[in-house]
């Protein structure tokens, strides 16, 4: 502790016994008027209400790899996993510039992060502070776009002025001012456009015409358009390099039950499509309040069910060709679930191979060992938020509970 | 992040000379890596800190809150809160200012393993029961555990002061209080003034250690 303070402990008293009054004379609140419960609490019924779940907060300052039982990770025969990095608190995103800089953003944090390697060290540095939710990075021709809470910015030629990064232009501000999902992603699209989720303002509600979906947005020119919705929140997306369609992770409402609806991974086939929030869940359930008088039929199914409360996040395609061949083409998925279920399961990477008409193949662990107790409180010692691949076809994985990132690489 | 061995608090020398003999056992035990967080530090570390938070961290002053038995993954996020400015307190603030990672989880160590108060006031038959009513109806054990005794970075409301509890409930309804991810905000918007001042009076009555 660094403290250095000469006044006496009497002086001390005094001034906060002055300050604690100053505080409590607060002027009295307004009359409530009723208003709802927080956005991952509505449509909580009462049995689940004495089950004690509640989501689960990272450690703020991160936690050191070196306390951790990193040992305890698995990944499959002849991949090997290693810590990359620690001290990132409330790793999320990550992007990787074209000068091999790895930027990392924050969902309840306000920082950006940037990684670089130096004389074979590697550093981890904020470089954008005071940012509000600054979870979406996105790393394209030399800029850096940032999607904050309720706007996207972009950072022009940051990676030649990481120690002084430009100040930023605005691609779009005024997004909802929403109290849940309001973190976002960002994935660029073949046709040059930002695509980005707003997820559902509360666990189960009716979304305004720009929420619960998928948008896009020219970076050039500012114009927004929907591209897709009944998306509850998709926190992982990435275009297909072969089809060049956008394929999407999204979480389900909860409080229905332990073991359903399911998370979901699915595909855009169209602008405009819409995918069943808040009416169907799963492709196969409709909801107790929104789905009266609708049916599942009126809405695009998932293409695949990954699991209740799994919380899936970040989703990337597999391009690279230091993992084997059977990789090429295939996706890793992060589940950063599950809470809303008593025995808990996920807290691992996924690899998930489709067929050839888009369906889902075959889907397999990739890393695991992060989950210790299926039922206890907290049930695991990390969650994996986002998937990334790094120029020598490693892949990156970033853990926002404990503020680390690390590596998967393969070796024949 | 690491932890960095233990240094002087920067008090009297009287008081570190004091600290040290009676720490000398502990550090004799401690283990030579330095592990996450370390709870003799942390006593070294929180000696500015008593005279408000009372010894051990069982705040006498209503206006001042127990730090001792709190979760101390609770502790390092309102320590952190106060050094980032996100959560405002003109007398928390400059203590904080200066405070390294370590340094929160040290300080985290030491309050979390330290015992907590009882019941700090005996409720009324009328309030008891409409408060326990109110953490029914407003989900509080959900996060902060069946006996409200915290868990994790939620904190521990039992046996808490009543005059502190109002204030934070109040802050949180009108949403000046920091959150850590927007929860506490969203469940206090329900609260009237009367509800908060039954639920501080039910919660400061909690006993059992």
């Amino acid at each position: 502790m660094k403290l250095r303070t000469a006044l006496p402990a009497a002086a001390l008293l005094a001034i906060a016994a002055g300050l604690a009054q100053a505080q409590t004379a607060a002027p009295a609140a307004a009359p409530a008027t009723p208003s709802a419960p927080p956005p991952w609490q509505q449509g909580m019924t009462p049995e689940l209400a004495k089950a004690n779940l509640h989501p689960l907060v990272g450690h703020v300052t991160g936690r050191p790899a070196s306390d951790l039982p990193i040992k305890n990770l698995k990944v499959p025969a002849g991949f090997k996993v290693e810590v990359w990095v620690d001290g990132i608190p409330d790793a999320r995103s990550l992007t990787l510039g074209d000068k091999g800089t790895v930027f990392v953003g924050n969902r309840l944090q306000n920082n950006v992060y940037a990684v670089t390697e130096k004389d074979g060290k590697r550093e981890a540095k904020v470089i954008l502070k005071d940012l509000n939710a600054p979870n979406g990075v996105l790393f394209h021709k030399g800029t850096l776009f940032v999607a904050e809470r309720e706007r996207i910015l972009r950072y022009d030629g940051i990676e030649d002025n990481l120690a002084s990064p430009p100040a930023p232009k605005v691609v779009i501000d005024g997004l909802p001012q929403q109290p849940g999902h309001f973190w976002k992603v960002l994935a660029m699209g073949p046709d040059g456009k930002l695509y980005f989720n707003i997820g559902s303002p509360q666990n189960i509600t009716m979304p305004s015409y720009i929420q619960a979906a998928i948008m896009r947005v020219d970076p050039n020119t500012g114009v927004l358009e929907t591209y897709s919705t009944g998306i509850r929140n998709s926190v992982g997306m990435d275009f297909d390099p072969r089809t060049k369609k956008l394929w999407f992770t999204s979480n389900a409402r909860d409080w229905l039950g332990e073991d359903s609806p399911a998370d979901i991974l699915s595909v855009v086939s169209f602008k405009g499509e819409q995918h069943g929030f808040p009416y169907c869940h799963q492709g196969d359930m409709l909801d107790p309040i929104y789905g009266k008088g609708r049916t599942c039929a009126e809405f695009t199914p998932p293409v695949h069910k990954l699991g209740p409360h799994i919380a899936p996040l970040g989703m990337r395609f597999y391009t690279g060709n230091m993992f084997p061949a059977s990789y090429k083409n295939t996706m890793l998925i992060a589940q950063h679930g599950s809470w809303n279920k008593t025995v808990k399961h996920g807290y691992n990477v996924i690899h998930v191979t489709l067929d050839a008409k888009g369906k889902v193949a075959k889907s397999e662990p990739f890393l695991e060992g992060f989950l210790t107790d299926d039922k206890a409180d907290p049930p695991m010692w990390g969650r994996p938020v986002d998937v990334m691949q790094m120029k020598d076809g490693s892949v990156l994985v970033s853990d926002d509970y404990n503020g680390i990132i690390y590596r998967v690489s393969y070796k024949k | 992040m690491q932890v960095r061995p233990t240094q002087s608090s920067g008090n009297s020398a009287a008081a570190s000379a004091a600290a040290f003999f009676l720490l000398l056992p502990l550090l004799l035990l401690a283990p030579a890596r330095p592990a996450l967080a370390d709870a003799a530090a942390g006593l070294q570390k929180a000696q500015a800190c008593l005279a408000c938070h009372g010894e051990g961290g069982r705040s006498t002053n209503p206006l001042y809150p127990v730090l001792a038995g709190q979760p101390r993954q609770f502790l390092v996020s309102a320590l952190f809160a106060f050094r980032e400015g996100k959560r405002k307190s003109e007398q928390m603030a400059p203590f904080a200012a200066n405070l390294t990672n370590a340094d929160l989880n040290d300080l985290a160590a030491y309050f979390s393993t330290q015992s907590a108060t009882g019941a700090l006031r005996k409720s009324s038959a009328e309030v008891a029961a409409a408060g326990r009513a109110l953490t029914e109806k407003n989900n509080c054990t959900s996060c902060h555990g069946p006996a409200l005794y915290g868990q994790q970075h939620i904190p521990r409301l039992a046996g808490q002061h009543m005059e502190y509890l109002k204030a934070q409930l109040t802050g949180f309804r009108a949403s000046t209080r920091a959150d850590i991810d927007g929860n506490m905000t969203s469940a206090a918007q329900v609260l009237t003034p009367q509800d908060i001042e039954v639920l501080a009076d039910y919660l400061s009555g909690l006993g059992a250690p």
